[in-house]
């Protein structure tokens, strides 16, 4: 009899043997760690599953005087996602062109200006809203401030690259005929890059719609705030309604992004 | 005469430690074609952006129209660079701007503040970019996005926009080592007339020898970032091209000598 004939090399498949092993025993050890056990979720099954179709379901409405609140509670929620957004992505643009060795006028300062981007954007928008809520009080526009602050440091970094992509050649043509700084940065790297920088514009506004929700539920204002009120009171039927809301809302935003995203890059 | 351009000595050493040129100098006068031949790595891309200094030379001095080019920042540095204008291997227009912005780009350099940054031209400078465009046979292409063109109809575009500068000098960086046999021969030949009729001397860097012979007034051929030959194309003989890439006349693909009869074109050849 013969040997079986392997399909692949005999070190690359000792390779993704190690691999599998390592993270099975990974997920053990994890799993110890947390302290996660299926068992106590199947036992506790009963409790979970009366909550569910006791306290959530059926989703009932607020009362009919509320309605118009909720309502503009959204409104206040997708405005926030909005403007923090623009305002950021008009900030993250100007920086962003120091931000690139390649484009800056200043080359040795790039570094520092992508690692300031880089630790503000490390912190997530809850914790620039906590630490905001601390110093400043509650309020939407400090909202406004922990959402402007994280997608500022994630556009900056967004838009540096696409600058590196795409405008490197361009921008060289113009250096060589004599422009100045800001006549290269209008005339070469806007046009090049609009749509790359409105791609990333957009995806921002997708991922702030839902930021804007938790920032709001910590004390931003919005749609969020007016959940967290009624699973503080115990309502939860209604705050289930208003989850279906913000899901709605949500999906409504993501399909219009995407699809203008879409036509941009065509 | 007063030479156009003048190198002294010029070294550039990059910071990671590469030499890519060693002691070059040279003078170019007016309505001269040179050509610079070598293989790659030897130096002929950091050759021509030392003369506009999109590259800084570490060392000797390059001349400009009688001015040194390493001491300029600022106002008199986009002066001096708007005197000479660059042609592209890869074209290096904005794509999504109109043939005729592009051509428009090469005003730039004289214009101040916010007419540059907005882009509002002279209507004397949208005439000249459009007769331009029509003597280079584009003008039907004038309000065609950039990026819709084929590669020889960009090139032209690029030759536009140097002209616009209404340069004394103009460098070709390998303009056409993208291009098909046919579009390259055209480009050749329009950079050849123009620069001519226009009284413009010329620097192109080329990888085709044959297209070198043929067109050029002088070649300077670069070796490991020295000059091993300059001089008129018909004293370049076997033993300098050896010199030069450092391998025997047979080990070249060398186009239009007679020898291979696949050749269709002159201009088709590595």
């Amino acid at each position: 009899m013969t040997k079986r004939i392997p399909l692949i090399a005999r070190d690359l498949k000792r390779l993704y043997t190690g691999f599998l092993i390592a993270a099975v025993v990974l997920f053990v050890v994890c799993s110890l760690l947390t302290g996660f056990n299926v068992m106590t979720l199947i036992q506790n099954g009963d409790a979970f599953w009366k909550f569910i179709t006791e306290d959530f379901l059926p989703p009932a409405l607020p009362k009919a005087s509320r309605i118009p609140g909720v309502l503009s509670s959204v409104l206040v929620t997708l405005a926030l996602a909005m403007s923090s957004t623009t305002v950021a992505a008009i900030l993250a643009f100007f920086v962003a062109l120091f931000g690139s060795e390649k484009v800056s006028p200043f080359p040795r300062c790039a570094k520092f200006v992508r690692g300031f981007a880089t630790f503000l954007r490390n912190i997530p928008a809850l914790v620039w809203a906590f630490i905001l809520f601390s110093s400043l009080g509650i309020g939407t526009g400090v909202g406004f401030v922990a959402l402007c602050i994280t997608s500022f440091a994630f556009m900056v970094r967004a838009f540096v690259e696409t600058m590196e992509d795409v405008s490197q050649d361009c921008v060289e043509s113009l250096q060589a005929v004599g422009a100045t700084f800001p006549q290269r940065v209008a005339q070469a790297i806007l046009p090049s890059c609009l749509n790359g920088f409105l791609s990333w514009f957009l995806y921002c506004v997708e991922v702030n719609i839902r930021a804007s929700t938790i920032v709001g539920m910590v004390g931003g204002g919005g749609v969020g705030l007016t959940l967290f009120s009624y699973i503080k009171s115990f309502r939860y039927d209604i705050a289930l309604s208003i989850i279906l809301l913000i899901a709605a809302m949500v999906i409504v935003v993501d399909q219009i992004t995407s699809r203008l995203r879409k036509e941009i890059l065509k | 005469m007063q030479p156009i351009l003048k190198f002294e000595q010029v070294e550039k050493r990059y910071p990671n430690g590469v030499q890519a040129l060693k002691g070059v100098s040279f003078e170019v006068s007016e309505g001269e074609f040179i050509s610079v031949i070598g293989p790659s790595g030897s130096g002929k891309s950091t050759l021509l952006r030392a003369i506009n200094r999109l590259i800084p030379i570490t060392g000797g001095s390059v001349l400009l129209d009688g001015q040194e080019v390493s001491g300029q920042r600022g106002g008199s540095l986009r002066a001096l660079r708007r005197k000479v204008g660059m042609i592209f291997q890869n074209y290096n227009l904005v794509y999504s701007l109109s043939v005729l912005q592009n051509v428009l780009h090469g005003r730039l350099g004289y214009m101040k503040g916010v007419k540059g940054i907005f882009g509002l031209y002279s209507e004397e400078d949208k005439r000249e970019a459009l007769a331009l465009l029509g003597e280079l046979g584009m003008e039907q292409f004038s309000y065609n996005r950039a990026a819709d063109l084929s590669g020889g109809q960009k090139q032209r575009v690029g030759i536009a926009r140097a002209i616009m500068q209404k340069p004394k000098l103009l460098l070709c960086d390998e303009p056409i080592a993208s291009l098909d046999p046919s579009s390259a021969k055209t480009i050749m030949d329009l950079l050849h007339d123009m620069t001519q009729r226009r009284n413009i001397a010329c620097i192109v860097n080329l990888h085709q020898l044959d297209v070198a012979l043929k067109y050029s007034t002088r070649i300077i051929g670069l070796a490991r970032g020295e000059i091993v030959f300059d001089g008129a194309p018909e004293d370049l003989d076997d033993a300098t091209i050896e010199k030069i890439y450092g391998t025997s006349r047979e080990n070249l693909m060398i186009g239009g000598g007679g020898t291979l009869d696949d050749k269709t074109d002159p201009a088709y050849c590595a």
